[in-house]
C-alpha cells in the first residue's frame, strides 16, 4: 500500500515538473510574440540577419516561398541585399524561406496550424486555398488592400482581386501574370519538318488524330503522345471547354450559363474519353500514362515521345523548348479562358499568425511594385548574376551560364508582379506586352470569382473525392474502357453523394451572383 | 503488473509492528531502490510527452477547428466529424481491406519470422549468421518510396522488368499489373513481408537465443530429434515473446502501413478494389479539405478500435493462460 503511495506522489511530481515546463515555455513564446509589436524584442534582434543591430524597431517578416528546383548556392547573398534595400525603404526585412515544393504543402499545414512565426506564404486554389481561409489560416486582406496594399490593387486590377473573394472578404491577391490559359498541342519540331505537317490544319481533336496516325506509322520508336501533366495526369489536364469550378464536382458545361451540372454524366465528356480509349488502343497514347511520374517535356527531351498537350501561355513554346532542350513548335486547340482558378491558382497571403500584418502587406507590396525588388528576387545581382544587353533583356553574366551560375531559381511568374521584371535571354522580349493582350482578350466564365466552399458538404465531398480519384485519371489517360468504367463511375458519384455537392453548389452560385449582380 | 502489487502486500509488515519502523523500513527501501526509480524518470517523461500528453488533442475530432479562434474555442459539432468514414459506399471495402491484410499479414508475419528465427539459430558458423541476419533486415531499412520504385521497376508496362525479361521467355502477354487490383493482394503481401520480416525475426532470434543450451543437451541425451527439440523446448520458451508481438500487432489492426498501401501501388486508381484501406481513404479524401477535425476523427476511431481488441485479445489469452497475458 505504502508503495502505492510512492509511486502516486511520484507521478503527481513529474506531472507537476511537466505542467509547470509546458506553462513556462508557453509564457516566454507569448512574451516574445508580444514585445515585437511594441518595444524592440531581444528575439528579433538576433533573428534578423546581416541588419541586425542597427534601428530599434526593424520588422522582421518570414515569407515562405516554394522552390521547384535545388536552392540557389547564392541565395542568402540575394536576400541580403534584398533586405538592404528593403530596410531602407520600409524599415523591414525579410527572411525569405524556400520550402522544396514537394514538402510545401505538409510544411504550410504544420506552420499554419502550429502558429510558428510566419508573415507571408504564397497560396493556391489547388493547394487549398478556400479551406486555409475557412479554418482561419490566412489573414482577411479587405481592410490592407484598402490601406497599405492600395498599390497591388492598382496593378492586379479590382477584377482579379474580387475573384479571390470568399464571402466578400479576399485572403489572397493573385500574383501578374498570364491569368486565363488556353490549351495548347505542343510537338517536336524536326519531326514536324520531316513529316511535312501543316500546323494551320491543326484545330480539332480530329487533326491531332491525323497527326498522331501519321507518327505512329512513320516513327514506330516514338510513342505519338502523352498527358500534359506528370504524375497521374490524364489527357484532359488544362482543357477549358468548360469552367470546372475549382475541382470538377459540378461544373458550368457552358461558361456563359449558371447551370451547375454533373461533368462524368456529360455527353462530351464521354465522346471525349471514348476518343481517348481509341487512341489508347491504337498505340498513340503511352501505355504507362496513367502512373507515369515524368513531366511530359521531359519524356520529350530523353526522345520517348513526341508531342503533348496541356495549359498553354503566351512564351509558352519557348519555356517548354528550354526545358526539353530541343526546339518545339506549339499550335492553339483551344483559346484563351479565364474561370476563378486561372487568378486563384498563384496567390499571396498573409498569415493569420503573423505578428504586424500592415508591414507584411507593405512588404508584399513591394514585390507587386518595386522593380529593384523583383529584379532581385527574380534574377539576383546585377554584374553579379545578369547583364543587360537591351533595354529589358538580360543575360548571365560573363562566365557563367546555366549550369555553373550562382541565382538563377526560375520564378518570375510566382514573385509577385512579373511585367515589372526583365527578360531572360531566348525569351520574347515582348512577352508580357502579348500576356496583357492575352487576358485581356481571354474569354471570361460566368462565375469568374465565386469559390466554392465544400464545407457545409465535407461528408460527401471526401468520398466523391476518393471516387473520382479511383476512375478520372484511367477513362482520361484511354486505359480504362469507357463502355464499360464510364457508368460505373458515376453510379459510385452518385452513391457518393454527388448530387449533394452540385445542389450546394448551385444555391452558393445563385447567391453569389445575386451578391455581385451577374445574370 | 497486479502481481507486482500482490508481493508488495504479501512483504508487508504484520500488524502490531511499530510505526517507526515501518517508516525507517520504508524509507531504506526507498533508498535501495532509488537508483531504479530514477533510471525510469527519462522513459516516463517520454511517455508523458508523446502519448499522454498529446491525448488532449483529442478533442479536436469533436471540433470545427477555426485557427483564427483557437482549438479551444473553436464550435463543438458532436459526431460530425465521424461521418465521413461510414457514409461512403467505400466503408465496407476499406473497413475489409484494412482488416482482412493485417490479419493475414500477422499470420504469415509471425509463422515466416519464427520459421527464419529457428532457421538462423541453426547456423553454427557465426560469421554466415551475421550475414544472413544483415540480409534479412536490410530492406526494414529501405524508405518505402524507394521500394515503390523498385516494385515499380518490376513491374512497370514499358521498362518493368517482368514484362519486358521474364514474361517474354515464356510467350506470354503484357500484364497490365497498376490496372489489374486482382494482382495487388499477392504483390503486397510480398513487398510486407520482405520489408516488414526483419525486425521481428530479430526479436524473435533474440529470444532463442536466450534460451538455456542445457535444455537441448538434455534433450539430445533422450534422443529428441530437432523437430521435437523445436516443438518441446524453442516454441514454448517462446511463446510469451510471441503472445506479446502478436497482441502489440493486434492493437494495429485498424491503422495501415500508409506507405505500403499509398506509394507501391503507385496510386493507381483501378488498384483502389484491393489497395484502398483506411489510412489512405483519409488522405485522399481530406487532401483537398485539410480539415484537421476530420483527420483527428478517423484517428481517433482507428485508436479506439484497437484499444477494443487489445483488450478483447488479452482477455482471451488471460481465459487460455493467465502467465502469459500483458495485463
Amino acid at each position: 500500500m505504502n508503495r502505492k503511495k510512492w509511486l502516486s506522489s511520484l507521478v503527481m511530481l513529474l506531472t507537476l515538473a511537466l505542467m509547470l515546463a509546458a506553462c513556462s515555455g508557453g509564457g516566454s513564446n507569448g512574451q516574445s510574440g508580444n514585445s515585437s509589436g511594441g518595444q524592440s524584442g531581444n528575439a528579433d534582434q538576433t533573428t534578423g540577419s546581416s541588419s541586425s543591430g542597427e534601428k530599434e524597431d526593424t520588422y522582421h517578416a518570414v515569407m515562405a516561398i516554394p522552390m521547384f528546383q535545388a536552392e540557389p548556392k547564392d541565395f542568402q547573398m540575394v536576400e541580403d541585399e534584398i533586405n538592404r534595400i528593403m530596410k531602407e525603404k520600409i524599415n523591414a526585412t525579410v527572411d525569405i524561406m524556400p520550402i522544396p515544393i514537394g514538402n510545401w504543402m505538409q510544411q504550410m499545414n504544420l506552420m499554419l496550424s502550429s502558429g510558428e512565426k510566419l508573415d507571408l506564404l504564397f497560396t493556391s486554389s489547388s493547394m487549398g486555398y478556400s479551406s486555409q481561409a475557412a479554418t482561419g489560416k490566412l489573414a482577411p486582406l479587405n481592410d490592407l488592400l484598402a490601406g497599405p496594399g492600395k498599390v497591388i490593387v492598382e496593378n492586379v486590377g479590382e477584377k482579379y482581386i474580387n475573384a479571390t473573394k470568399i464571402a466578400g472578404e479576399s485572403y489572397g491577391v493573385p500574383t501578374i501574370r498570364d491569368l486565363a490559359a488556353n490549351y495548347e498541342y505542343v510537338m517536336r519540331k524536326d519531326l514536324v519538318d520531316k513529316h511535312n505537317i501543316d500546323l494551320t490544319s491543326i484545330r480539332t481533336f480530329d487533326d491531332i488524330e491525323r497527326v498522331l496516325e501519321i507518327i505512329k506509322t512513320n516513327e514506330p520508336d516514338i510513342v505519338p503522345i502523352a498527358p500534359g501533366g506528370a504524375g497521374n495526369s490524364g489527357m484532359l489536364v488544362g482543357y477549358n471547354a468548360w469552367d470546372s469550378l475549382g475541382d470538377g464536382f459540378g461544373v458550368l458545361m457552358d461558361p456563359d450559363s449558371l447551370v451547375v451540372s454533373n461533368l462524368y454524366e456529360s455527353e462530351e465528356y464521354r465522346e471525349i474519353v471514348t476518343r481517348m480509349h481509341d487512341w489508347y488502343k491504337k498505340g498513340y497514347i503511352l501505355r504507362d500514362a496513367a502512373t507515369n511520374q515524368i513531366a511530359a517535356n521531359q519524356l520529350v527531351k530523353a526522345g520517348k515521345v513526341f508531342s503533348y498537350l496541356g495549359n498553354g501561355k503566351p512564351g509558352f513554346a519557348e519555356q517548354e523548348s528550354r526545358a526539353a532542350g530541343m526546339e518545339l513548335v506549339t499550335v492553339e486547340i483551344r483559346g484563351p479562358f479565364a474561370a476563378t482558378t486561372n487568378v486563384t491558382g498563384l496567390m499571396w497571403s498573409i498569415a493569420q499568425q503573423s505578428e504586424n500584418k500592415e508591414k507584411a502587406m507593405e512588404i508584399l507590396s513591394l514585390f507587386y511594385s518595386d522593380k529593384e525588388i523583383i529584379d532581385l528576387i527574380n534574377w539576383g545581382i546585377e554584374g553579379v548574376h545578369y547583364v543587360k544587353i537591351g533595354d529589358n533583356m538580360i543575360d548571365f553574366a560573363e562566365g557563367l551560364d546555366a549550369s555553373t551560375t550562382g541565382y538563377m531559381p526560375n520564378w518570375d511568374w510566382l514573385t509577385g508582379n512579373a511585367y515589372l521584371t526583365y527578360v531572360f535571354k531566348g525569351g520574347d522580349p515582348e512577352v508580357w506586352e502579348k500576356t496583357k493582350v492575352f487576358n485581356e482578350s481571354a474569354k471570361a466564365s460566368k462565375a469568374l470569382g465565386f469559390t466554392f466552399n465544400a464545407d457545409p458538404v465535407k461528408t460527401e465531398y471526401t468520398a466523391v473525392t476518393n471516387v473520382v480519384n479511383q476512375y478520372k485519371v484511367g477513362l482520361e489517360s484511354g486505359t480504362l474502357d469507357p463502355e464499360k468504367t464510364l457508368p460505373e463511375f458515376i453510379q459510385k458519384l452518385k452513391a457518393a453523394g454527388i448530387d449533394k455537392i452540385i445542389e450546394e453548389k448551385q444555391r452558393q452560385l445563385d447567391e453569389w451572383a445575386q451578391q455581385n449582380n451577374v445574370k | 503488473m497486479e502481481r507486482m502489487i500482490e508481493m508488495a502486500l504479501q512483504t508487508q509488515p504484520d500488524s502490531g509492528q511499530l510505526a517507526v519502523a515501518a517508516t525507517s523500513k520504508r524509507f531504506v527501501r526507498f533508498r535501495k531502490y532509488l537508483p531504479l526509480t530514477l533510471m525510469v524518470i527519462p522513459g516516463l517523461l517520454y511517455l508523458m510527452i508523446n502519448n499522454y500528453l498529446p491525448m488532449a488533442g483529442l478533442v479536436i475530432a469533436f471540433k470545427e477547428i477555426n485557427f483564427a479562434k483557437g482549438i479551444l474555442a473553436s464550435d463543438w459539432v458532436g459526431w460530425k466529424n465521424f461521418e465521413y468514414l461510414f457514409a461512403t459506399s467505400d466503408a465496407y471495402i476499406i473497413t475489409r481491406n484494412t482488416i482482412l491484410y493485417n490479419a493475414a499479414w500477422i499470420v504469415l508475419g509471425t509463422m515466416l519470422a519464427i520459421f527464419l528465427a529457428i532457421m538462423l539459430n541453426e547456423v553454427k558458423q557465426k560469421l554466415f549468421a551475421r550475414f544472413y541476419q544483415s540480409v534479412i533486415v536490410l530492406p526494414h531499412l529501405i524508405s518505402i518510396v524507394i521500394v515503390a520504385y523498385l516494385v515499380y521497376a518490376a513491374l512497370s508496362l514499358e521498362t518493368g522488368f517482368i514484362n519486358k525479361s521474364i514474361l517474354p521467355l515464356f510467350g506470354m502477354d503484357d500484364i497490365m499489373f497498376y490496372f489489374e487490383p486482382k494482382y495487388w493482394p499477392f504483390i503486397l503481401t510480398a513487398v510486407h513481408l520482405w520489408k516488414g520480416l526483419g525486425f521481428s525475426v530479430v526479436v524473435y532470434f533474440a529470444a532463442i537465443i536466450g534460451i538455456d543450451e542445457e535444455y537441448y543437451e538434455a534433450a539430445r541425451l533422450d534422443g529428441a530429434t530437432k523437430w521435437q527439440q523445436i516443438r518441446g523446448i524453442t516454441l514454448p520458451l517462446i511463446s510469451p515473446v510471441i503472445i506479446m508481438l502478436t497482441l502489440l500487432a493486434v492493437g494495429r489492426i485498424f491503422y495501415s502501413d500508409f506507405g505500403l498501401f499509398y506509394q507501391v501501388p503507385m496510386n493507381s486508381g483501378p488498384l483502389y478494389e484491393t489497395t484502398n484501406v483506411i489510412d489512405t481513404y483519409v488522405y485522399r479524401g481530406l487532401l483537398g479539405l485539410g480539415d484537421i477535425g476530420m483527420s483527428a476523427a478517423a484517428g481517433f476511431y482507428q485508436s479506439i478500435v484497437g484499444f477494443i481488441l487489445v483488450l478483447t485479445a488479452n482477455f482471451i489469452v488471460r481465459k487460455i493462460d493467465r502467465d502469459n497475458a500483458l495485463f
